[in-house]
């Protein structure tokens, strides 16, 4: 375990299961993480940033997802913000909230709507230009770590194309209210975003006029899909934690359940999985690092290998378990919430599996 | 604007990535996106490739499909981008 981990390691400690019930994570321990830039470990040291490689910042992602799958959602937002303000903001913007971005400013990324999920191309939220400031109307649903946020990166209509624009929370106009109970990663500030003729000054506009929403959201998505696929590796490897020490030390029929083959079977399919996720997150993080256009269809597959391996495998996990998982307070029970939550969000499955067959299609001859 | 040699090899070089990539002769103005064509994601693998290859970067506003549209309008960004950078 690096340093990285064990301060994280130290700060969850065994209170990932008191902030689920609670439905929050103390927002200075998020701070303190922000401060130390591990909330977006691959932004360059020129801005303050820790300047990971994706390999070693996925790496470190799975660790914090083995954890507490909240407080990773909450890492995968601000690593999100951050890669919108690198990919599409001038160096200029760069230079001004990358830095704060690295130094305990909390970001989220807005870009469902209530008529816009998996179609993002429905987008209705309208920015417009006014003078030399912009005016932005619109919702957001489901933003994930919205509730602890300082600054809002919210998507819109632009011109005849399209931005995004970089929002404070508490400016005039904006109302942010947390999604009651979610069903999984409950204390990762989910919450819904209203802006209401939200004036601010032009230069907040990250991507100019003219920016294809397709080409916007793909490039902030990326980094997305691959924190949450490596997210998912964290799960998975708590899944096989729990499992594989509760088959040890629970014994029925006079021996452990380890030694029942059924129940060695799943230990098997757990390993598998984990296994799989992990080696298809290297691959998209290998990618990244290495410049290479494969980085894009890897990071959907990582996602969509990811989450649906640590849907299955938090399923098994809580049959393993039986009884003595399946109530809230156990890591598999809260496991099991948060994978479906994956499976959903950051392209749901069937998005995922749309895109692979596109360019299964494109590159078939 | 760069040499005619330059934008040349940019172009032939694209051609060669397009076809690799999809297995499919391309010629300098077909449209990369038309119907039947390439994904929106395969858009992305193409900024991707565009910054690796030729030392870029292709930022928010030069994110727009028409930019990527055909090997033509590729070289044109590429050329007014490192001509931009060289400034």
């Amino acid at each position: 375990m690096n340093d990285r981990e064990a301060l994280v390691s130290e700060l969850v400690g065994d209170r990932a299961d008191a902030w689920d019930l609670a439905g929050l994570i103390p927002t200075e321990l998020l701070r303190k993480l922000g401060e130390a830039g591990l909330l977006c470990g691959e932004v360059p040291g020129q801005y303050g940033g820790l300047g990971l490689s994706s390999l070693d910042n996925g790496r470190f992602t799975a660790h914090v997802g083995s954890l507490c799958s909240s407080l990773r959602s909450v890492m995968t937002s601000q690593g999100m913000a951050a890669w919108t303000v690198q990919r599409l903001g001038s160096a200029r913007q760069r230079a001004d909230y990358l830095p704060r971005l690295t130094s305990g400013t909390l970001a989220a990324v807005g870009f469902s709507e209530p008529q816009a999920g998996s179609d993002l191309s429905a987008i209705s939220t309208e920015i417009r230009l006014d003078g030399d400031d912009v005016v932005v109307d619109g919702r957001k649903i489901w933003v994930t770590a919205a509730h602890y946020a300082d600054l809002l990166v919210v998507f819109g209509r632009y011109g005849d194309g399209a931005a995004a624009v970089l929002v404070p929370a508490d400016a005039p106009g904006v109302t942010v209210e947390r999604v009651a109970d979610p069903m999984g990663c409950r204390a990762a500030g989910h919450a819904g975003i209203r802006l209401d003729s939200v004036r601010l000054p032009r230069g907040r506009v990250l991507g100019g006029a003219g920016a294809a929403l397709t080409m916007l959201v793909t490039a902030a998505l990326s980094y997305g899909r691959m924190s949450v696929a490596w997210g998912c590796v964290g799960i998975l490897r708590a899944c096989l934690t729990a499992a594989s020490r509760h088959a040890k030390s629970r014994e029925q029929f006079g021996r452990p359940l380890a030694q029942h083959q059924l129940i060695g079977g799943h230990l098997a399919d757990l390993l598998v999985a984990e296994q799989t996720a992990t080696r298809v997150c290297e691959h998209a993080s290998r990618c990244s690092d290495d410049g290479s256009p494969d980085l894009v269809t890897a990071a959907v597959l990582a996602k969509h290998v990811g989450a649906t391996q640590a849907a299955a495998a938090a399923a098994t996990a809580v049959q393993v378990l039986a009884s003595a998982g399946a109530s809230d307070g156990h890591v598999v029970a809260r496991a099991y919430r948060d994978a479906k939550l994956m499976e959903i969000i950051e392209g749901s499955n069937e998005l995922c599996r749309l895109m692979l067959a596109q360019h299964a299609l494109s590159v078939s001859g | 604007m760069g040499t005619s040699t330059e934008n040349a090899s940019v172009e032939q070089q694209l051609l060669s990535f397009l076809e690799e990539r999809t297995k499919t002769p391309w010629t300098p103005d077909r449209d990369l996106f038309a119907d039947g064509g390439l994904s929106s994601l395969f858009a992305m693998e193409l900024v991707v490739h565009l910054e690796s290859a030729f030392g870029i970067v292709v930022a928010g506003p030069d994110l727009q499909l028409r930019n990527f549209r055909t090997v033509n309008a590729m070289v044109a960004m590429v050329d007014r981008l490192r001509q931009a950078a060289g400034e």
